[in-house]
């Protein structure tokens, strides 16, 4: 260990607020007697937005909750969840939390042996499904779900035809609830008195990337402690918008939708449709939004694409406005003085551009926005500090929970923010320390409450009551967190140094000229190269607006103009790291990766041993310090066909990037 | 519905000759022929486009044979057209709702006012509507311009509009003509879809061979406008008579 634990909250004589409830139903009990009548719920139905009281919700919810006690869910057994984020996805939810049980929420594009796994493995006896394609993955794997006694279904759409016994619609659980409340009226709220703050509330299946997915059990306490280390940090307006789109199966929507917007609390909305989730935006005028790195991609690639197709004029402005609103933010990011005459040119190109630009994409109102998940770019964060929009980074891992986020007026791209403070109700201070290979140690709060049934890997990543987050950080002296990479992806040259190759590879990514990278260097490897995908639309936009003749793909990678194009971007990157790190050698490959040859997967991640060992002559021509190579390759078409590409491919070399 | 020996007559050219047919409940019925084999005669004669110069067509028990289209079509007989005939330039949802037409009782002076009557009839219209987008998965472009979208949804507008009307039949001509195959697919599911929600007979005139064996409970082949074999669509398969008209005539 090279450095002392540290306490993240050196003041602890400050004032915490008291705590309402210490488990979900409880405090879901309490909103309800204070706000009554005020909106909770927002979801479009036929085109129209419509409301759902605390009232109205309790009701659905409590007749849930019922329904399945009437159909035999007991006392801490599991409920599972799959569909998009709506309004029954919720009920479900709480009223399960209320019966004492355990939720378990499903990616609605899971396939069926990874439902399999996850059903069997949390002894789920009930599970709520979306709709007819939900309900059909279940039915064809239910002969290995014994437990399972009923699928509820809630969009009866394409189910007319379906008799099996097992099915029920969700409208016909809520009428048995009913009946059941008539009969026993007390039943719901002795019910919910029953749930203790370390009971399970949730079980969180973190992808696995290497084996079998792991369940992270998340007790009341866990949920709640995380969502007050929000609430105390940020200052939230009570009944802000908030747009659920993130999915409940990921732990950071429990934490924000399901709990935080109960301890605030925020009117929950419920977007119309996955696709429909820009407009819906703008229609509420979002106030809070919580998206993965890649949804806030896809904003900046949005308002790009329609920025190349502007006439000459109108760019010219986007561009003006757009320089002023980055000198600006840049006081503001990277905490830099900045020419007065900025300030003074930005009232105008707020009202022409950024204020256009907020407007556009429905965040004219939305005063906290936060990137969850892994490291995005600096170049989008930026985009977004810009346009007027204060985006903070997020990091924390299911398993502790949330631990750092761009707190108050600190925002560096490069960080991950300051340490949240715990309320001392939910357990000792949040701690944290480092190990020599650079992995973040973490402990404090209501503390990591174990994989659920696997106590063997939950005792594999605890070290003296410390969790092992796995996650390689630095910590910068102003108490700011650095995510260089997981531990396990960091990768050692051959003299020893380690370098961050996912680091180097989504920035290189944020280039609008660069589709996909794939970082080389290894312990046979003296130094970084890259493979370079090259984006075709907006690479052969640009050649067209340069006047550059080209004929395919393959052609177009290999213009001189294109790899001087492709070097300015690498040259960018390189700027951000330390000069062992840069990348020294870069090829455009001249076809696209492609999850059909298995280079990608269907997410399009890279699968980087495949495509090291498929382009393995490439890359020795490449550390030969060669200058060209013609390589050849069998492709498949979509079709079923294959068919051999070849070329020949230049290596080049990066502007001081010689090795010695 | 029934038809009853109906001949059609172009001047001088046989179009239909004494075609007699029935589509039962529930049925998908589909109506296959080479080229000019009268197929789309047959359906313009089912909707009244075509006034057949002999023979009779009943639909629930009553003679339609000499109603006019509009008539024929509040009585609920829906179809939808080969290629576009959706209005390019309205939005998704206004097509459809140009679909609930006949069902609108509000006249001129009362929309004008806009009073308690015309609102409420607006609301269950747009009510209805919107449960069309929804069934044919069209809710979140409701207020895209037909003229911007794929061809293949505006085929779906083509059908949300004669889904409209609460037809008790649907008449379908070409409806995968011109579709890529995922296109084709979604569209087949819906045919299915329609079939089970709605409970009503549909008859398709098309010319993807695979789909129609697919989707069909029972096929008629028409060739030089006579029904040359009906069935199953295996047994129409096999049939000889089916394949010598689609492939010509042995040579003997």
């Amino acid at each position: 260990m090279t450095e002392m634990a540290t306490d993240v909250s050196q003041t602890r004589e400050e004032n915490f607020p008291s705590l309402e409830a210490t488990t979900i139903p409880k405090l879901f009990q309490i909103r309800v007697q204070q706000f009554g009548k005020r909106t909770f719920f927002r979801q479009k139905h036929k085109g129209v937005w419509q409301r759902f009281s605390y009232d109205q919700v309790y009701g659905r919810v409590k007749e849930f909750a019922l329904g399945l006690a009437k159909l035999g869910l007991q006392f801490g057994q599991t409920l599972a969840i799959s569909g998009e984020n709506e309004k029954e996805l919720f009920w479900a939810e709480y009223g399960v939390l209320a019966l004492g049980g355990k939720a378990v929420c499903l990616y609605p594009d899971m396939l069926p042996n990874e439902i399999k796994y996850i059903l069997q493995h949390s002894e789920a006896r009930f599970l709520v499904a979306e709709d007819q394609e939900q309900v059909d993955k279940i039915l064809a794997i239910r002969a290995e779900l014994p437990l399972i006694q009923k699928i509820i279904y809630w969009d009866p759409k394409g189910m007319w035809q379906y008799d099996d016994p097992m099915l029920m619609n969700f409208a016909e659980l809520l009428e048995i609830g009913r009946v059941f409340a008539r009969e026993n009226p007390d039943f719901f709220e002795a019910s919910i008195e029953k749930v203790k703050k370390d009971d399970i509330a949730v079980i969180s299946y973190t992808s696995g990337t290497t084996g079998l997915p792991k369940g992270v059990i998340l007790t009341h306490a866990n949920l709640l402690d995380n969502a007050y280390r929000v609430a105390m940090s940020v200052e939230f307006k009570p009944f802000s918008q908030y747009l659920s789109y993130i999915s409940p199966a990921w732990g950071t929507e429990q934490i924000c939708g399901v709990t935080l917007g109960l301890v605030v609390p925020f009117e929950l909305n419920f977007p119309e449709k996955p696709e429909t989730v820009l407009e819906n935006i703008r229609e509420l005028g979002a106030e809070i939004l919580v998206f993965g790195p890649r949804q806030w991609e896809s904003l900046v690639s949005m308002v790009q694409a329609h920025m190349l197709d502007a006439g000459p004029v109108r760019r010219r402005i986007y561009e003006v406005g757009m320089k002023v609103g980055k000198e600006v933010a840049r006081e503001r990011t990277e905490g830099q003085k900045i020419n007065p005459i900025w300030k003074v040119l930005f009232p105008l190109s707020d009202v022409v551009v950024l204020k256009a630009i907020r407007d556009n994409l429905g965040l004219k109102k939305a005063y906290v926005t936060v990137s969850g998940g892994t490291a995005m770019s600096p170049d989008i964060f930026r985009f977004f500090h810009a346009i007027g929009i204060k985006l903070r980074n997020l990091y924390g891992t299911t398993e502790t929970g949330i631990l750092t986020q761009h707190l108050g007026n600190c925002f560096a791209p490069e960080t991950m923010g300051k340490w949240f403070r715990s309320h001392p109700d939910f357990g000792p201070p949040l701690e944290w320390k480092l190990k020599d290979s650079g992995e973040l140690l973490a402990r404090g709060g209501a503390g990591f409450a174990g994989y659920y049934k696997n106590s063997e890997m939950t005792k594999a990543k605890l070290e003296d009551g410390w969790f092992l987050t796995g996650d390689a950080v630095t910590m910068k002296e102003n108490g700011e967190l650095v995510f260089l990479d997981r531990v396990s992806d960091l990768r050692r040259l051959s003299d020893g140094h380690m370098f961050p190759p996912q680091f180097i590879e989504t920035r290189l990514r944020f280039s609008p000229y660069i589709r996909d990278a794939i970082a080389l260097g290894d312990a046979s490897k003296p130094f970084v190269s890259a493979l370079i995908n090259i984006d075709f639309d907006n690479v052969s936009r640009w050649a067209e607006r340069q006047g550059i003749t080209y004929a395919t793909l393959p052609d177009l990678s290999q213009k001189r103009e294109v790899i001087e194009l492709i070097e300015g971007a690498v040259a960018h990157v390189n700027q951000l790291l330390e000069p062992k790190s840069q990348v020294k050698r870069f090829v455009n490959l001249p076809k696209e990766l492609d999850p059909d040859e298995a280079e990608l997967t269907r997410t399009r991640k890279l699968r980087r041993e495949f495509i090291e060992d498929r382009y393995k002559g490439l890359i020795r021509a490449i550390y030969e310090g060669e200058s060209e190579f013609c390589f050849e390759l069998q492709i498949k078409y979509r079709d079923g066909r294959s068919g051999y590409v070849k070329n020949n491919t230049r290596i080049n070399f990066c502007q001081g990037g010689e090795v010695q | 519905m029934k038809v009853d020996r109906i001949s059609l007559l172009f001047k001088q050219v046989m179009a239909l000759t004494e075609i007699s047919l029935a589509i039962y409940d529930g049925e998908i019925v589909s109506i296959i022929g080479p080229n000019g084999a009268g197929k789309s005669s047959l359906l313009n004669c089912l909707n009244g486009f075509y006034k057949p110069q002999t023979g009779d067509i009943y639909f629930e028990d009553k003679r339609i044979t000499h109603l006019s289209c509009h008539k024929i079509a509040r009585m609920g007989i829906g179809r939808t057209f080969q290629g576009i005939q959706a209005f390019l330039g309205m939005s998704v949802l206004d097509n459809i709702l140009v679909g609930r037409h006949i069902h609108m009782k509000t006249n001129v002076f009362q929309s004008f006012l806009y009073w308690i009557w015309s609102i409420k009839e607006e609301v269950h219209h747009r009510d209805v509507a919107e449960d069309i987008l929804d069934f044919l998965e069209m809710a979140p472009m409701r207020d895209a311009i037909v003229g911007d979208i794929g061809y293949g949804l505006r085929k779906r507008v083509d059908l949300g509009r004669a889904l409209a009307m609460d037809p008790r039949i649907l008449l379908m001509d070409e409806p995968l003509a011109g579709m890529n195959v995922e296109e084709k697919e979604d569209m087949a599911r819906f045919i299915l879809d329609i079939k089970e929600f709605r409970k009503i007979p549909i008859v398709i005139v098309e010319h993807d061979m695979e789909v129609v064996m697919d989707i069909s409970d029972r096929v008629i082949a028409l060739d030089w406008g006579r029904v040359i074999s009906e069935g199953t669509p295996d047994e129409v398969r096999k049939d000889s008579k089916v394949i010598n008209a689609y492939l010509g005539e042995a040579e003997h």
